[in-house]
């Protein structure tokens, strides 16, 4: 009966496969090489921009590792300082993994500029992100992440994936620990979803909200009312906020503070 | 009646044997602290509640009433702490009244501790308790298994080596009123700011051989950001599929109706809600 | 001439005195044996040609393939040894194929011009010593023509693995008389049509047969058709506007 229950320090083992065995009985030993590192990220796509964000709390278990490490990367610009950058990486998850995927794909696009003398389209770059995801099929990058850029026609573009690969080009798509919080929200407030017009119909005949493109500014007051609502509820989620706003002249990044509880 | 109901024991071991998740229980993941001064004892808690990795309550009270001399603090399961404190309190006044006396803390802590012990740990509450006596102000900490410890500071839950690291480098003995609770209070906010299953704000609770002052959010650190935009919505967003209407005559029927003059307020429990 | 080589001819890696590779520059002289190819470049696409030397009247001419496809945007015409220009051929579809899997955007004409200069230099041992995987350079130079998202292009890619963008050129055993003919009839402003009978006439000049519609091989990379081998009955069509002399 002993150890049937664990006690709130021990909480892991919830299990009654796990009684103590005797010293002479065989026991398995098991590696286990990811680690949840938390934190959540969000992109939106508009007309002519795209918005990336994420915190950049870092822990493990009840601990804060960092209040500052950051989840957005620039991919494929100048220098150590990535100059010029006009695609932006969100990765959240087991950190490591994601800084080893953000290092594979920027230089994979730094060289492809070299090699065919033209930057990187993120259509590109997004199906090159799928088959580097892919390739690890059977040990993966344990992130969630997506890609954000501005499209050959102008247009905003964001695309998200699974740990594998599997990707898609959406509106918006939040990540991460929080992720359960934010995306109905961003269904509710990008894509109208529950919304109709008053007074266009009874029942079922009450017309939906088309989804229109959103302004700029709305969409940086929604990523911020996000957050700051994720910190509410998420104590994984907290110290800062990184956005990345990627428009037709490059990318402009801000940081701004976050409840630290 | 009383005491545990075990009837599902059995079947819920063979289920979860199969695989089937165990319920969650609200777990006060917790900065609970404690320090005696000169002329009384002080306790204090962050107020966050969480259910894994969600803040279930913000501003959740862990610092709970037994007798009016004595207050106890509790981290571990939530259900636990609240229920395990509210029956010592009960017991505690009937053997006040069948003795005739002042119940005394180190009472409180034998009680507490003979209840957690028959429970082997099953009963996840981890307690600081606190209080003035005749015999003069005390300070426990009382473990799930049934443990107690009796120190000049003490800290408990997730945030407690947080809490400890504040105590260990600010602590020195004959403290005043007032240090004491700026001493807790720091100690408080170390687990709020440094663990994860504190936040939210500090609660204190002074007693001394007079009388129990609780300071109920004595400092609020963590005031919710105002949000930028405004979100209600205009009326008819939501599609209505089918209404029934139910007259004041139908309802009459299982509940008592009462006209209310045009005005008056509805007078109502009270509940924090964001705005 | 052999006798004074022969120290040098042996390692294809070696460098002779005066600093030359002669097995290099011999399988450029096997590229002047080959029939001649021409290109010809315009704004709104290109036109490659080819003679298809007819040997025997035995011959099915339809079996002499001397243009071929890379890709829907890329083609290539050849002169020289035609079966080393397969294995090159085969490269460069993989490499376009690879391109389009990874990236999901058709690879670039120059990008298709390096894939195949890298592998034209893959003669002699490795770098890190390995076995070769070829025994000689190849004996053939490609005309390469595509369209791309910076318009059209043509490109000339030699044994030696070096590569060269071009308006108009012409390789093969014709080609000195045929580039100079080309030097004298190219303008930016010609249309795809012009460069159509451009093409013919030029080849027409320095074939030893007498051209018709079936000793010559014409096709075309556009924005909208992408790469294509004319058909017999167009290829009659193209003939028939030349001036009859």
């Amino acid at each position: 009966m002993a150890g049937m229950f664990a006690g709130p320090q021990e909480m892991m083992g919830y299990s009654f496969n796990t009684a103590p065995t005797s010293a002479s009985e065989p026991r398995q030993h098991s590696f286990y090489p990811y680690t949840d590192n938390g934190g959540s990220t969000l992109g939106i796509s508009g007309a002519d921009f795209t918005i990336m964000a994420g915190d950049t709390r870092s822990t493990s278990g009840y601990s804060i590792n960092s209040r500052h490490v950051p989840k957005l990367f620039l991919i494929g610009g100048e220098g150590p300082k990535n100059k010029g950058a006009r695609i932006v990486l969100s990765v959240v998850g087991f950190a490591a993994d994601g800084d080893a995927l953000k290092e594979k794909l920027d230089k994979e696009v730094k060289m492809y500029k070299y090699q065919h003398g033209k930057p990187m389209t993120v259509s590109a770059c997004a199906q090159r992100l799928s088959h580097i995801l892919y390739n690890k099929r059977f040990f993966p990058y344990y992130v969630h992440a997506i890609l954000g850029g501005i499209d050959e026609e102008g247009k905003g573009a964001l695309y998200s994936y699974d740990p594998v690969g599997s990707y898609e080009r959406e509106q918006c798509r939040a990540a991460g620990a929080a992720s359960s919080l934010i995306m109905p929200f961003l269904d509710n407030q990008v894509n109208f979803k529950n919304h109709h017009i008053p007074g266009s119909g009874e029942g079922h005949d009450l017309k939906p909200v088309v989804a229109t493109p959103l302004p700029k500014e709305t969409v940086i007051e929604l990523v911020r009312d996000a957050f700051t609502s994720a910190v509410e509820r998420h104590i994984e989620v907290g110290d800062g906020l990184q956005m990345m706003i990627l428009t037709k002249d490059g990318v402009e990044e801000q940081l701004l503070p976050l409840k630290k509880d | 009646m009383g005491g545990f109901d075990f009837s599902n024991h059995s079947r819920n071991a063979a289920l979860h044997a199969q695989g089937f998740p165990l319920p969650t229980a609200t777990s006060t993941g917790t900065t609970i602290v404690g320090c005696l001064f000169d002329g009384g004892v002080v306790i204090a808690a962050d107020t966050r509640a969480t259910s894994g990795p969600i803040v279930a309550d913000k501003n959740c009270e862990k610092l709970h009433f037994i007798t009016p001399q004595i207050w106890c603090a509790g981290a571990g399961t939530a259900a636990d702490t609240e229920f395990t404190t509210s029956l010592i309190s009960s017991n505690l006044e009937l053997h006040s009244l069948s003795t005739g006396r002042q119940p005394r803390v180190v009472t409180c802590m034998t009680m507490l501790k003979q209840h957690l012990f028959r429970y082997q740990g099953h009963i996840g509450a981890y307690l600081v308790v606190a209080g003035c006596d005749p015999t003069g102000a005390h300070l426990f900490t009382v473990h799930a298994h049934g443990s107690t410890d009796k120190l000049p500071y003490v800290t408990m839950g997730s945030g407690s080596l947080a809490a400890m690291s504040v105590f260990e480098t600010a602590w020195k003995g004959n403290m005043t009123r007032q240090g004491a609770v700026d001493l807790c209070s720091e100690a408080i906010k170390a687990g709020i700011f440094n663990d994860l299953g504190s936040g939210s704000n500090v609660d204190v609770c002074i007693i001394t051989p007079e009388k129990a002052t609780l300071l109920r959010n004595h400092i609020t650190p963590n005031e919710r950001e105002k949000k930028m935009r405004d979100y209600r919505f205009k009326k008819g967003t939501t599609a209505v599929l089918n209404q029934k209407i139910i007259t004041r005559a139908d309802i009459s029927k299982y509940v008592t109706v009462h006209e209310l003059d045009d005005g008056t307020p509805v007078a109502a429990e009270k509940m924090d809600v964001d705005t | 001439m052999f006798i004074a080589r022969s120290e040098y001819d042996r390692g294809i890696n070696t460098f002779s005195p005066e600093g030359r590779l002669f097995q290099v520059e011999y399988s450029l002289e096997a590229i002047k044996l080959g029939s001649t190819a021409i290109g010809v470049s315009t704004s709104s696409g290109v036109i490659l040609g080819v003679e298809k030397r007819v040997t025997s009247t035995l011959l099915e001419t339809s079996s002499v393939e001397k243009i071929v496809e890379i890709d829907r945007h890329i083609g290539c015409a050849m002169s020289g040894l035609q079966a080393d220009a397969r294995s090159m051929v085969e490269h460069a579809r993989v490499e376009s194929q690879n391109h389009a899997f990874h990236y999901n955007e058709p690879l670039r004409v120059e990008s298709c011009t390096q894939a195949i200069c890298d592998l034209a230099l893959r003669f002699g041992e490795g770098a890190e010593g390995e076995e070769s995987i070829m025994s000689r350079p190849f004996g053939v130079a490609l005309l390469i023509a595509g369209f791309d998202e910076d318009g059209p292009s043509l490109y000339h890619a030699e044994p030696s693995g070096t590569f060269y963008r071009y308006d108009a050129k012409a390789i093969g055993s014709g080609s000195e008389g045929a580039q100079a003919e080309l030097q004298n009839e190219f303008h930016k402003s010609l249309t795809l049509e012009e460069a159509e009978l451009l093409v013919l006439k030029t080849l027409k000049q320095v074939m030893e047969e007498k051209l018709d519609s079936k000793n010559v091989q014409l096709a075309s990379v556009t924005k909208d058709k992408g790469f294509r081998i004319y058909q017999d009955a167009e290829m009659e069509e193209v003939v028939a506007k030349l001036p009859k002399n």
